[in-house]
């Protein structure tokens, strides 16, 4: 289970995360929902210490973030982490180099399935491969979280579809995923969780399931209730 | 410890088409050179012998034999020396900051490898000084061969061979081929402190941005301060109490002092406070 407990975090003067407090289950998707600039992107950093908090604990598993942990959990942002003139098979190279993790045949499979080509060079890729090639690299780890920082923005239609599609087959099953969207309608029938921020702090956090089935809501119902209730 | 080597074989080959393009300038900038510092010299003998008349035995007191020494302080020797310096000093802050600018996100990547943080900073550190040593090397391969294209060049009594122990000894390539242990370790110490000094006032910046080139800025004066603090001392309060060779071991002590902290201070940075 990742925890976050308390995080505070200042840019500056500016308070971007004021207290934010949930859980993500290892086995279920949590989406964290809100309008560019309340702070997802910077969870997700924190997460994976990428830029440092300033009080509150993060725990992974129970435990402080640290080398190993990189082994079991992983961080899909939204601009590809590989080097712009690598070749796919490259990337794949380097990622086998550094993570016990690299699962290659898992690699190969992503490649059929999203019909990218090994030999393709990153920087000449469309904007659509280009963060199937990222979320390639982060899926292709056998690890137990993946945080995705809005994958679908800025993305073809179809682009979207397959990658959508990726949530609902066994790529993603048992794993503990973080996912951060300002556009719900793509994963709403995916997601298991809601955690929707506003400012640095979280609004409201829900199961998606036991608002349907015992208050009849949808994500975008109890969207409206908190953002313009 | 083979990821780290890994990790110096990546960023190694990250450069290595530009630093094989420094190679070939000065394998050819100081090949033409000798050639051309030699048909120069030849040139000014031939109008000196030939057109004013002066004996061989005059022209060479007067104006000496050509050595490979007179050809290292042409600008054809030493100018891609120069140009292989300036490169390698920009390289010192470009290898970090080519992670981070622009579009490019490779910083996450290398922050998120499954290995220790200040491996990734002593990686950038062994591939500046690989490079520096490579050079060096290069160097050192191209003086004999310089040396044997003089003497196809230059009749031998217009010339004067010398080992490349006398050339390196008596140039300004002394500071890239050390004599003594002394000057081995005033020069590349003194250098690889350097490097390490400035890549954590870099990570100074990327950690703490526009407040952090303050910090930054202060750490390298508060750095050198403890370098030079036993000179100073020596001078100006001890009134040179300190035999030379005593003030060079308390300077190398103070040295080890400042590459400790620094390497101290990195890895705390890249490990608590570094930002992508």
């Amino acid at each position: 289970m990742i925890e976050i407990k308390d995080v505070t975090k200042k840019f500056g003067r500016k308070k971007v995360l004021k207290g934010v407090s949930f859980t993500a289950e290892k086995g279920q998707i949590t989406c964290l929902i809100g309008i560019n600039g309340v702070g997802k992107t910077t969870i997700m950093k924190a997460i994976m210490a990428l830029t440092p908090i300033n009080s509150g604990e993060i725990l992974i598993d129970g435990e402080k973030i640290h080398k190993g942990s990189y082994e079991k959990i992983t961080f899909i942002p939204d601009t590809i982490t590989m080097l712009p003139q690598m070749k796919i098979r490259d990337a794949f190279v380097f990622m086998a180099d550094f993570y016990d993790s690299w699962n290659q045949k898992r690699a190969t499979e992503l490649l059929q399935f999203f019909k990218l080509n090994e030999t393709d060079r990153i920087s000449e890729l469309s904007k659509g491969n280009t963060a199937k090639v990222n979320l390639l690299l982060g899926l292709a780890l056998d690890v137990d979280y993946v945080l995705m920082d809005e994958p679908f923005s800025g993305i073809d239609i179809f682009s979207r579809e397959q990658i959508a599609n990726v949530f609902t087959s066994h790529l993603i099953e048992n794993r503990g995923v973080i996912i951060t969207t300002h556009e719900i309608n793509d994963i709403e029938h995916l997601v298991d969780k809601v955690v929707l921020l506003d400012e640095g702090v979280v609004l409201k956090e829900f199961e998606v399931e036991e608002v349907r089935e015992n208050e009849g809501k949808s994500v975008i119902d109890v969207m409206r209730e908190v953002y313009q209730g | 410890m083979k990821r780290y080597l890994k990790l110096v074989d990546f960023e190694f080959n990250r450069f290595l088409k530009l630093y094989l393009v420094l190679f070939g300038i000065t394998i050819l900038s100081q090949i033409i050179g000798v050639i051309v510092e030699s048909r120069n010299y030849l040139n000014h003998a031939n109008r000196v012998i030939y057109q004013d008349l002066v004996p061989i035995a005059e022209f060479l007191e007067n104006y000496r034999t050509i050595s490979l020494i007179e050809i290292s302080y042409s600008a054809w020797f030493m100018g891609p020396i120069v140009i292989c310096g300036v490169t390698l000093i920009i390289y010192v802050f470009f290898i970090w900051y080519r992670d981070w600018l622009g579009k490019n996100t490779f910083s996450y990547r290398l922050l998120m490898l499954p290995i220790a943080r200040i491996h990734v900073y002593l990686a950038k550190a062994t591939t500046i000084l690989l490079y520096v040593l490579g050079l060096v090397a290069l160097q050192l391969i191209l003086l004999p061969i310089e040396s044997q294209v003089l003497k196809w060049m230059v009749p031998s009594e217009f010339r004067t061979d010398l080992t490349i122990s006398q050339i390196t000894g008596l140039s300004d390539l002394r500071i890239l081929f050390p004599h003594t242990f002394i000057e081995f370790v005033l020069y590349y110490g003194g250098g690889i402190t350097a490097v390490f000094i400035v890549f954590t006032a870099i990570l100074f910046e990327r950690s703490f941005r526009i407040k952090g080139i303050i910090y930054g800025v202060l750490y390298c004066a508060i750095s050198l301060f403890i370098f030079m603090a036993p000179i100073l001392m020596n001078e100006f309060i001890l009134g040179s109490y300190f035999y030379p060779i005593e003030l060079f071991f308390i300077e190398l002590v103070a040295g080890i002092v400042v590459l400790a902290c620094a390497i101290w201070t990195g890895n705390f940075l890249i490990k608590n406070k570094i930002r992508v």
